[in-house]
């Protein structure tokens, strides 16, 4: 293993867990004496650690969407796009319609008036039933 | 439907960057040994961008790698080999069929997929991301036997989800490209020639372009732009930035330190095969050292998302760490560019 990363791994040995451990990846290593070597390993703590915060900040973001379904100053479209992480050009793409007309739909007053089609197309990207769409579960 | 089987020999092997790995593996199924830092510095693997005024998934765009496929592409074109790419299929049922096909000729082919809905990918990366490779090399009934390079073993995955992944939306979506090699590499292939050309053309790509956001100037411009950052957009954003800077370094197929690490092992096995040529070896130390600078680069940027109130490292800390990197890469480029072969 690199000399850098045995460092590493040294200092960080009280917050060393693994939070991610489903499949182990190869990682290539430099040291001057042995050269490259190649490993099989979870990716090593600090990694993961980054790998969380960026999913932390996707929860953060999808509660602040929630309360403003809540409030009714978005639509539950806004909420189901951030629950699946896209975004309005991504989505009008899996819609195939233009992004204006998707950012539309992310009113709830625009939303109140949507075709059945419309909706039935949506609850078909998020994965749920088109009575979910209308009223999530935090509504009920 | 009745149940039919294909299954080619194929050995799945585990690399540390998908499409590298992909090419690599498909090489060897044809007949040439070729490893994956081989192909990965043939094919151009090593590449930056930053792109501050587009935003990927709120953040700052930054590319580590090349576009789609070039790894590809560029060792075959080098190489000199009979590879075929289907860059785009309208029909996804034709482009399913075009596959099938392929299965039953007994050509293992190179899908790109995005990864959100791919089930058997480790739960943990499945963002919208599509530029990842994988290999198809079976079909049985309804599931299609892949060869990831990201895991362990080769995993299973249905007709549904496997054209699901094929025509993923979004950014560089998929569009179900696939390539493969036409024929049994059956002639001994010279190297060194393709070896040649790869590094002058990834010399290039880094320090030869006359734009600043590209190879070792785009990244000096995002070093600068990163002890900015907080003045500008507060601590929390900078923090997500920088964590997404991070990411993209290390876990969407390990762009900064691993990839640096596969460039200095391309290097050596290039400079072995030229009777020992010193300068490459040099070089290829030079790159070893550099990736373990990214990884101390991660390993602080880490710490810092950690303690997002209380940042322990400044990020002018971190800026400078970013701008000697820069520096140590140049250096090594500027050595490749120098080499006469």
């Amino acid at each position: 293993m690199a000399n850098a990363a045995n460092e590493v791994t040294d200092k960080s040995n009280s917050d060393n867990e693994l939070i991610y451990t489903y499949n182990r990846e190869l990682f290539y290593h430099f040291d001057k004496e042995k050269g490259f070597t190649q490993k099989v390993e979870y990716q090593n703590p600090n990694n993961q650690v980054i790998i969380k915060q960026s999913w932390d900040a996707a929860e953060q973001r999808l509660d602040e969407v929630k309360q403003k379904v809540i409030i009714g100053k978005s639509s539950p479209v806004a909420y189901y796009m951030e629950k699946i992480l896209m975004e309005v050009p991504m989505l009008a793409a899996y819609m195939e319609i233009s992004s204006w007309r998707v950012k539309r739909h992310l009113k709830s007053r625009v939303f109140k008036k949507l075709k059945p089609e419309t909706l039935q197309k949506y609850a078909g990207i998020f994965g749920i039933t088109v009575e979910e769409l209308v009223k999530p579960e935090f509504m009920r | 439907m009745e149940t039919t089987k294909t299954l080619i020999n194929y050995t799945h092997r585990q690399a540390g960057h998908c499409e590298s790995g992909a090419t690599s593996n498909l090489f060897k199924h044809n007949g040439l040994e070729l490893s994956e830092p081989m192909a990965f510095g043939i094919g151009n693997g090593l590449y930056f961008s930053y792109i501050p005024f587009l935003k990927i998934q709120f953040a700052p765009m930054i590319s580590f790698r090349n576009l789609p496929n070039t790894v590809f592409k560029r060792s075959a074109a080098y190489l000199g080999i009979d590879a075929t790419v289907v860059k785009k299929i309208k029909e996804p049922k034709e482009a399913m069929e075009m596959l099938d096909r392929n299965l039953e000729m007994g050509i293992p082919t190179g899908c790109q997929v995005g990864v959100f809905q791919l089930t058997f990918f480790p739960p943990e990366y499945r963002m919208h991301y599509n530029m990842h490779n994988l290999v198809v090399f079976g079909k049985e009934g309804n599931m299609y036997h892949v060869s990831d390079t990201v895991m362990e073993h080769p995993q299973l995955i249905t007709y549904d989800d496997l054209l699901r992944v094929r025509y993923a939306k979004g950014a560089f979506a998929p569009q179900g490209k696939m390539y493969w090699i036409n024929h049994a590499i059956d002639k001994p292939i010279d190297l060194k020639p393709a070896i040649i050309l790869g590094i002058k053309k990834t010399v290039n790509e880094m320090i030869g372009i006359p734009f600043p956001l590209v190879g070792v100037k785009g990244l000096r411009w995002m070093a600068r732009d990163l002890k900015k950052w907080p003045k500008k957009h507060g601590n929390d954003k900078t923090s997500f930035y920088l964590g997404q800077i991070l990411r993209m370094a290390e876990d969407f197929g390990t762009g900064g330190a691993g990839f640096r690490y596969i460039y200095g092992a391309f290097l050596k096995e290039a400079g072995e095969l030229f009777d020992h040529h010193q300068e490459l070896l040099e070089a290829s130390d030079m790159m070893g050292k550099t990736a373990n600078k990214w990884r101390e680069f991660t390993y602080i940027g880490a710490r810092n998302c950690k303690n997002r109130s209380k940042p322990e490292e400044d990020y002018g800390t971190l800026s400078e760490k970013l701008l000697e990197i820069a520096a140590g890469e140049e250096k090594v480029y500027q050595k490749l560019k120098k080499i006469k072969f």
